[in-house]
Parts: structure tokens; C-alpha cells; sequence
């Protein structure tokens, strides 16, 4: 099972080069069965993460490109007259896939995006008055550019806050930058790549994760941290509850791609930026671009044991 | 280093503060320009830290001390003395503003302003002003913290709390000191401030200053008696006697306040009472008929009244008891005193003198005649008035016999000089009478309109006997009050419109007002009035002995009853936690401490391992163990499963202790502590 694990996040590895990290945190946000967010410059392999992921989990898979003029049913579906039957007929959207991919969802207007994040947080959607399930697993990976980028409109922080994880990838190490110049990665491995994982496989590693041991003096720990977001004048507000819920989850896969039957605090060291920066907002940054330095003060500042 | 010390914006922002609220009680005392001055150096400091400015070189500075001297001197006429002193220290406080380059100077701002806000209380020791500089108080002790917060990390409202819970826990060693603290005696004597002009009796009497006191509705002083108040009409508190009449004015006659009290026979009931008079720069203090008292900074002088042998520089508080009913010097007049108090100006007031030898005529009894004389200010059609007719040369023949208004003064100066133009000695008392009553503390307020003169006659066998005029004219004066005595005439108070005196007649405002002056009176009792001479009652009646040794040790045992717990509460050992494995911690990293290794304040156990391993390389088995054993016990147990045995720990850890060196190897230490 173990190897399995590592096998996936070695196939990632092989088509985004240089990004083990953030490859990581993004397999142990699939397995915390958590929704991620990746937000970076246009062309810096947002898409080809996502895509890679489908394929590795072995998801069904579908990609739905966020525009301004992006209609709610464009996303859910819509219901068609029928000739022969006389009735309406449901013509299920982009989204009753296992997988959606939801590229550059900051393109489209605060509609468009309730839609879908609407779906994210119930599992369900509801169209004509009908509720259809969403099927199970079921996940989003939603690209964004950041807010300083023309033509965004900024998701708010309830709607953030849906998000398990949010990931930036930064740029390529000069080597693997070369790698990819010299050709042989990239797009066109993509292709090439084989689901390493079934879903059977998968959803028994996320029934795993909740039994990853977190003892008390991780709870305590994760205690702390939230303590200090809620106390801190830096902080313009505290985390949820739900924020609290999502490191420990994060932890737990962390501890577990680490093969490891428990959680030490570097593990929540390791996932803390991911899960938290896009939570937290500076007392002192009205534009609320994140709080990635808030992450790393925390980091720094809370007592780790 | 020290160089680039400079004093940020936020201290900037703190020292004008505290500057401005140490200053603000000193300024209504002061010239405009002064001032004006504090905002002159409060620009130019600005923009120095603008960088618009430079610093006054030292020509500047010298110049700006020769003005800021002269100005002092031209306002207080002299650079010696108090006024002058504190006038000087605030200016060059505000001075220093310009000379401040580092941290040390805005320290030395802050010390200063600690100093000025002593200052103040040599000019006024009222509550406002007290809650007033605990508030400076606050704010220099803020200003003290916010000079240590981090530029840019500032936070006024946290400097301000922590300057809060400073000066909190200073409270209690406050009260202990007060308490206990000897009250010293100056090392050398300060005058008091002297250049504010107090309203209260002085030393001559003429009807124009009486009619004056009467029109201010400021506090004489307090009196509170041990037993119930006595009734209104025998409130006569004696302040001095005027022997000496120049044909206008009454004053005091150095014959008659010789210090040798002259012999009386004590009758009736003791009345005792206590008085607070506020500092007067006067000797006057205030006390009944037939007064005696233990207190040793008075004196009862020849004419049976109480004086400070000293200028009242502060405020005072002193016992005294009265026999009311006493024969004041019964037996004889000595010839120096009989010649005193019959003396007259040559040739003033014929018709008066006719008055007073028609009257002897009928009266060859001295009692007689001058019961005869307040039957006439009874019969006549006499005026009780604040505003009387003005007066000219023979003032007393004018009045008795043509005007016929005045007040107590022109009452008893025409009295007096009938009975001696009529061969009686007798003289003018000035002082107060009546009071008001304040329910609250149950003590008596007495106003400066309360001033009042009367008469006191000798005559033979009974000694001197007061007597009132006023009493026959208006006798609601004496029962009632001024207030009522000039109720038609509505003169009380006319010039002062909001002396809270005036408004009696309103029920909560005169319930506040006596409020606020029972407070002001515990106040000036209990606190202000905490002198050595209470402060050693306190010793006997808490501790039972006045004996300083003993004192001492009392106060060495409260201090340290207090001091101990704090002691132990903040050399306490470091709590021991409860899990062995955080014991085993604890141990581990105190002994690494020794090394100078310790781990950053959110460094994982893991992480911390690692480091370790690099730094100490041949201990990295034992490291190992200890960390993997520490790790399982802390990490890997469910919240809920019991708490494994500790044994393999504490193995791991004795091992790792054993081979731990004394010193850290010196190899490695440049390159360690850069973050991992």
C-alpha cells in the first residue's frame, strides 16, 4: 500500500520536475479528502499538476475552464426538451466527474464560482429543483492566478475557507528548468502516464488516514497554533474550527506518506503554510493577499513541543 | 552601535506626551509664554526627527539658558526660592527636548518628568489634581515601556496596560510606606509658594476687607467635635483680637499677644473639637472661647488666642478643647493692657465720645452700660447690609449716627470705641461664626463668608465678656447664616455666581457639594493630615508602642510578609511537568543549555534531533535512542490509550547524559547556529 503511495507521487515527480513538495502536499490533501487550491502565475504547471493527478488516482476526470461569461449551468447542467420521450431530459454539466478540474476559477464571476463551490461543500447539486449526488470520491482542483492579475475576481474567504489546501508552485530549480528545455518532460510525458492507483486502493487509503495516531501533545500543539491566530493582534482573525479539523486531517497524510503510524509536529510543521496561509489574513494588509508570513511566524513562534 | 541608537518616531510620540501631561498641571500657575515655549521645542524636536532641522548648536543652547533664566527671573523676581526653582526645572525639561539624541536623554525626560509631577503637589494637594498625576503617572510609566517596544512594533494601548499593571503592583508597597514611613522633617526649610494671594483675615480690620471676605464663598476651614455640634449663635471661632484703632482701621497691638497666657478660671463643660485649616501663609488658626491644646506648633497668647507659632505653610490639623463658660483674666488688668485697650486717636468722633459720656452718666455700671449700649443698637432703626453707605472722617460718629448701616465690622468698631470713649477697656475679636453643618461627616464647615467681628469688654470680676452687636441688629445672622441675614438684599455671594455656596437651596446640587467637601475633608484628615503626630497615634493604637526600634521591625516583618510570597512565587522552580517524558525533556535540554544548545522556540523534536546529530556527532547513537523513545511515547500513544511506562526513557536518557561532553566542541560553532 505504502509503495503505492510512492509510486503515484514518482510518476508526478516525473512530469512536473523539481516540484516534490508541492507534490506531496498535494497527494496528502487528496488523501485528507480535501479540496486544493493552486495559485500561481499563468504557465507555471498549475494545469499539468491537476491533470497529473487525475491520471494517477485513476479519477474520472473532467476540466472545466473558468471564463468571466462562465453560466452556472455551464458547470452543473442543464435540462433539454426531449422530442421523443416529451419531457425534459437532465444533461448532467462538467462536474459529476470524480475529479473536476476547475481552471483559473477566479475568472469567473462570484455566480459561476458559488456553483461549484456550492457542489464542493455539499456533494450534491441541485438543478431544476432536483437534487442529483455527486459521485464518490469526489474532488476539485481549482488553478487561480493571483488577485494582482487582471480580470480575477477574488474568491472570499468563505469560500477559502472550502479549501483544504492552497498550493503555489514558484518557479523550477535552474535544473529542472533545463531538464525541461532539453525536452522529454512536460505535456507530453503526461500522455504516457498510467494510473498507478484504483479507486478501490484509494478510497481505502483515505479511510486509513483518520487512523493515523494524533496523541495529545499533537493536539495540544495544534492547540497552540490555533491559539495564537485567535490571540495575535497580527492576525486580523483566528482560525476556524474548520481550519483546526483540516491541519490535523493534513497531518495525519502527511504522517502517512511519511510511512509513519503517527503524527509528530513536524508533520504539521509540513503541511501548516498550505493549509493556513489562506486562511489567515495580516492585521496590517487590507488587500488580503494571504498570510504566508503569518504561517511562518507561527512556525517559528509557537513552542513545537 | 550606540551611534545608530536614535530615538524613534513612536518614543518621539511618547516623550511629548508624557511631557505635555506632566506639564499641563504647572501651566495655569505660569505664563502664556511658557507655553508657547514647550510648543517651540516641540516643533523644532519634530522636525529635527523629520530631518528638516539640525539640532541648536551650542551657542543656540546657551542663549536659550540665558533666556529662559532671565525670563524666570523677570516673572518671579528672583531665581531663589520655590517659584522660581520649579519654574526653572520646568523649562529646562522642556529644554531638554532639544538636546535629546539617544535613548539616555529620553530617559532622562521620562526621570525628570517623574519629578515634575512631584513638583506639583508643593502647589496644591487636592484629589483632583492626586487622580490627575496617578493618570501622569500612568503615562510616564508607558512611556517608559513604549521606549522599549521594538520601532515599528509599537503598541500604545499595550505600553499603556503594562504600565497599568506596573504601577498596580506598586500599590501595595505604596500603602505600606505611607503608612509606616517616618515622616522626616525637611532636611532644609522650603518656604512655601508665595506668590498666590489667599483670601482669609488679616492682620488689621477695616470694614472695606471684612466686606470683602464676605463675598468669597471659598473654605476657611473644618471643624469636627467629638460630641454633637453646638448650636449655631455659639459658634464664635476666635482668630485674633484688634486692640490698636488708628480712627479707621482696628489692628492688632503687639501688647496684647504677648506670649504669656494671663491667668483664667476654667468653667463649664470641655467642648473638644478637631480643625483642619488649609495652608493661609497667615499664624491664624481658629478656636472657641476658653481654648486650650497640647498641640506644640500653637500658642494661646495674652488675649486668649490659639496661634501657629509658624506661618501656616500647609495645611494643618490640630485638637483643642474649650470651656466655654471660662472667666477669662477675671482679677485685674495690668496697667499696660487697661492703657492698650482704652487707647482712642486724639480728637475723632466727638459725637460718639458725647454718646459714650451721656451714657456713663446714666450707667455708672460698667455691666450696666454696656448692656445699655446693645439696647441701643437693638432700639435704633440700625441696618444690616453688605452695602453700606461709604464713610467719612469720624467713621464711627457717621455711622451711629447718620447712616446706621454697616455690617459686624462697623457693628463692633463703633461698639468698641463707645465703650472706651466710656472708659471700659475692651476690644475688637475678628475670626468666624457659625458654620454650616455637613451631615455627612459631621463636622462644620466654615466659608470665608462666615468672617465675622464682635466685641469683648472687661469688666471687673468677670473678666473679658463678649459681646455682639450684630446679634441685637440682625440676629439671623448669628442663628441662621449670612445667607439668610442678606436674604432680602440678595448681596450673599453677588459677585461669585458660581460658588457652589450660593446655590444651598438646591437639594442635589447642595447634597453634591457636600458630598465633594466631605470627601475633600477625609481627605485632608486621613491622607493629608497623615503627619508624624497621627502617624504615632496609628503606632499605638494598631501596634501598641510609638517606639521606632520596634516600629522598624514591624515594618521590616509587613514588608517582608509581603515580599516573601512574591519571592517564592518568582524564584519558583520551573513547574514539573506531569508525563515523564516531558521531565526527561526538560532534563535533557537543561543540561544541553550548559552547552549552549537550545532549541528554537518551534523546532519539531525532530528537527532538534538532527541539529544535535550535526553538532555533537559522537553522540549521535544515544541522541537517537533518546529522541525515538521520546517521540514513541509522546507521538505515537492515542489520546485515550494509557500511558506507557517510562523506563526505556529514562535509560536513553541517563546513557545520553552520561556521554555528553562538558563543553560544546568548539569545531562546529560558527556554522551552527545559522537557521536549519
Amino acid at each position: 500500500m505504502k509503495d503505492v503511495l510512492s509510486n503515484a507521487t514518482d510518476a508526478i515527480n516525473q512530469v512536473l520536475l523539481g516540484k516534490q513538495h508541492a507534490v506531496k502536499l498535494a497527494v496528502a490533501c487528496i488523501l485528507a479528502r480535501g479540496h486544493l487550491l493552486i495559485e500561481d502565475l499563468p504557465g507555471m504547471g498549475k494545469t499539468t499538476l491537476s491533470q497529473a493527478l487525475a491520471r494517477v488516482m485513476g479519477l474520472s476526470y473532467q476540466r472545466i475552464q473558468f471564463t468571466s461569461d462562465l453560466l452556472p449551468g455551464d458547470i452543473l447542467g442543464t435540462s433539454v426538451f426531449d422530442r421523443d420521450s416529451g419531457g425534459f431530459v437532465f444533461h448532467p454539466g462538467p462536474i459529476f466527474a470524480e475529479l473536476v478540474l476547475a481552471d483559473e476559477i477566479n475568472r469567473a464571476t462570484p455566480k459561476s464560482q458559488s456553483a461549484l463551490l456550492e457542489a464542493m461543500e455539499e456533494g450534491q447539486v441541485t438543478v431544476d429543483g432536483a437534487t442529483r449526488p455527486l459521485p464518490e470520491p469526489f474532488f476539485v482542483i481549482a488553478t487561480q492566478n493571483p488577485a494582482s492579475q487582471g480580470g480575477t475576481f477574488a474568491l472570499p474567504e468563505s469560500q477559502l475557507d472550502r479549501f483544504l489546501m492552497r498550493l503555489s508552485l514558484g518557479y523550477p530549480t535552474p535544473a529542472a528548468e533545463k531538464t525541461l528545455l532539453l525536452g522529454g518532460t512536460g505535456r507530453a510525458r503526461l500522455d504516457d502516464l498510467k494510473p498507478v492507483l484504483t479507486r478501490a486502493q484509494l478510497q481505502a487509503l483515505q479511510a486509513a488516514v483518520p487512523q493515523v495516531t494524533a496523541s495529545e501533545a499533537i493536539i495540544d500543539y495544534i492547540l497552540r497554533l490555533v491559539t495564537r491566530t485567535r490571540e495575535s493582534h497580527l492576525c486580523a482573525w483566528g482560525l476556524s474550527p474548520r481550519g483546526s479539523l483540516g491541519l490535523l486531517a493534513a497531518a495525519r497524510a502527511w504522517a502517512m506518506l511519511e510511512h509513519r503510524a503517527y503524527v509528530i509536529p513536524e508533520d504539521v510543521q509540513a503541511v501548516l503554510p498550505a493549509v493556513v496561509s489562506h486562511r489567515l489574513r495580516a492585521s496590517e494588509d487590507p488587500a488580503g493577499h494571504g498570510g504566508g508570513s503569518l504561517a511562518q511566524r507561527l512556525l517559528n513562534e509557537v513552542p513545537a513541543v | 552601535m550606540t551611534s545608530y541608537a536614535l530615538i524613534p518616531r513612536n518614543s518621539l510620540v511618547w516623550l511629548l506626551t508624557a511631557q505635555v501631561v506632566a506639564l499641563a498641571p504647572h501651566l495655569p500657575r505660569l505664563p502664556v509664554w511658557v507655553a508657547a515655549l514647550w510648543l517651540g521645542c516641540a516643533l523644532w524636536r519634530v522636525q529635527i526627527q523629520r530631518m528638516r532641522w539640525p539640532y541648536p548648536g551650542f551657542l543656540v543652547r546657551v542663549l536659550a539658558l540665558v533666556l529662559v533664566t532671565t525670563g524666570v527671573f523677570l516673572v518671579q523676581g528672583t531665581l531663589i526660592g520655590l517659584d522660581a526653582a520649579v519654574m526653572l526645572l520646568l523649562m529646562l525639561f522642556m529644554l531638554k527636548l532639544l538636546e535629546m539624541r539617544k535613548p539616555r536623554d529620553a530617559l532622562v525626560v521620562i526621570y525628570l518628568g517623574f519629578f515634575i509631577v512631584a513638583a506639583a503637589f508643593l502647589f496644591d494637594q487636592g484629589i483632583p489634581l492626586a487622580l490627575f498625576q496617578c493618570f501622569s503617572l500612568l503615562v510616564l510609566v508607558a512611556a517608559l515601556v513604549g521606549l522599549q517596544q521594538t520601532p515599528g512594533r509599537n503598541d500604545p494601548a499595550r505600553a499603556m496596560r503594562t504600565g497599568g499593571i506596573l504601577l498596580m503592583q506598586a500599590v501595595p508597597l505604596m500603602v505600606v510606606l505611607f503608612v509606616l514611613f517616618p515622616r522626616l522633617g525637611p532636611l532644609w526649610s522650603v518656604n512655601a509658594p508665595g506668590n498666590q494671594a489667599r483670601t482669609g483675615l488679616a492682620e488689621s480690620m477695616a470694614p472695606a476687607d471684612v466686606a470683602e471676605l464676605a463675598r468669597s464663598g471659598e473654605l476657611a476651614f473644618r471643624a469636627a467635635f467629638d460630641d454633637a455640634v453646638p448650636a449655631q449663635p455659639q459658634l464664635y471661632w476666635r482668630a485674633m483680637t484688634l486692640s490698636r484703632f488708628d480712627g479707621r482701621t482696628w489692628s492688632r497691638s503687639r501688647f496684647t499677644t504677648a506670649a504669656a497666657p494671663p491667668e483664667w478660671q476654667p468653667r463649664g463643660e470641655p467642648i473638644g473639637y478637631r480643625v483642619i485649616a488649609p495652608a493661609s501663609n497667615q499664624p491664624w488658626v481658629f478656636s472657641l472661647r476658653g481654648a486650650s491644646t497640647e498641640d506644640e506648633r500653637l500658642l494661646l497668647t495674652g488675649d486668649f488666642v490659639l496661634q501657629a507659632r509658624q506661618p501656616l505653610g500647609r495645611a494643618i490639623s490640630y485638637v483643642a478643647s474649650s470651656r466655654m463658660d471660662s472667666l477669662l483674666q477675671p482679677q485685674e488688668l495690668d496697667p499696660l493692657q487697661e492703657r492698650v485697650n482704652l487707647q482712642l486717636p486724639e480728637g475723632s468722633d466727638p459725637r460718639s465720645r458725647a454718646f459714650a459720656a451721656q451714657l456713663r452718666q446714666s450707667h455708672p455700671e460698667d455691666a450696666d452700660l454696656v448692656l445699655a449700649l446693645l439696647g441701643h443698637f437693638n432700639r435704633e432703626p440700625f441696618h444690616y447690609t453688605l452695602r453700606p453707605t461709604p464713610l467719612g472722617l469720624h467713621s464711627n460718629d457717621e455711622f451711629l449716627f447718620d447712616s446706621r448701616r454697616g455690617f459686624c465690622a462697623h457693628f463692633a468698631g463703633a461698639m468698641t470705641f463707645v465703650l472706651r470713649a466710656a472708659g471700659i477697656p475692651a476690644r475688637v475679636v475678628a475670626g468666624y461664626q457659625g458654620g454650616e453643618i455637613n451631615p455627612r461627616g459631621n463636622y462644620v464647615l466654615v466659608h470665608q463668608f462666615d468672617a465675622h467681628a464682635w466685641v469683648e469688654a472687661w469688666l471687673p470680676g468677670q473678666g473679658w465678656v463678649s459681646v455682639d452687636p450684630t446679634f441685637q441688629v440682625a440676629p439671623e445672622r448669628i442663628e441662621r447664616g449670612l445667607q439668610d441675614a442678606l436674604s432680602e438684599e440678595g448681596s450673599f455671594l453677588e459677585n461669585s455666581p458660581l460658588a457652589a455656596a450660593r446655590y444651598r437651596d438646591i437639594g442635589w446640587l447642595n447634597n453634591t457639594r457636600l458630598f465633594w467637601d466631605d470627601l475633600n475633608y477625609q481627605w485632608q484628615l486621613r491622607v493629608l493630615g497623615y503627619q508624624s503626630e497621627r502617624q504615632l497615634e496609628f503606632f499605638r493604637r494598631w501596634l501598641g508602642t510609638a517606639d521606632w526600634q520596634r516600629i522598624g521591625l514591624i515594618s521590616l516583618g509587613v514588608l517582608l510578609l509581603f515580599m516573601l510570597p512574591m519571592a517564592l512565587w518568582i524564584l519558583r522552580p520551573a513547574r514539573q511537568p506531569r508525563d515523564p517524558q516531558q521531565r526527561a525533556w526538560q532534563t535533557l535540554n537543561r543540561r544541553l543549555a550548559r552547552l549552549q544548545l537550545q532549541a528554537k522556540t518551534g523546532e519539531g523534536p525532530r528537527h532538534w534531533q538532527q541539529r544535535l546529530e550535526q553538532i555533537l556527532p559522537g553522540q549521535k547513537a544515544e541522541l537517537a535512542a533518546f529522541f525515538a523513545e521520546y517521540i514513541r511515547l509522546s507521538y505515537a500513544t492515542a489520546p485515550a490509550a494509557a500511558t506507557p511506562a517510562a523506563t526505556q526513557l529514562n535509560l536513553a536518557l541517563r546513557n545520553l547524559l552520561r556521554v555528553l561532553p562538558r563543553t560544546r566542541p568548539r569545531r562546529s560553532i560558527t556554522s551552527l547556529d545559522l537557521p536549519g
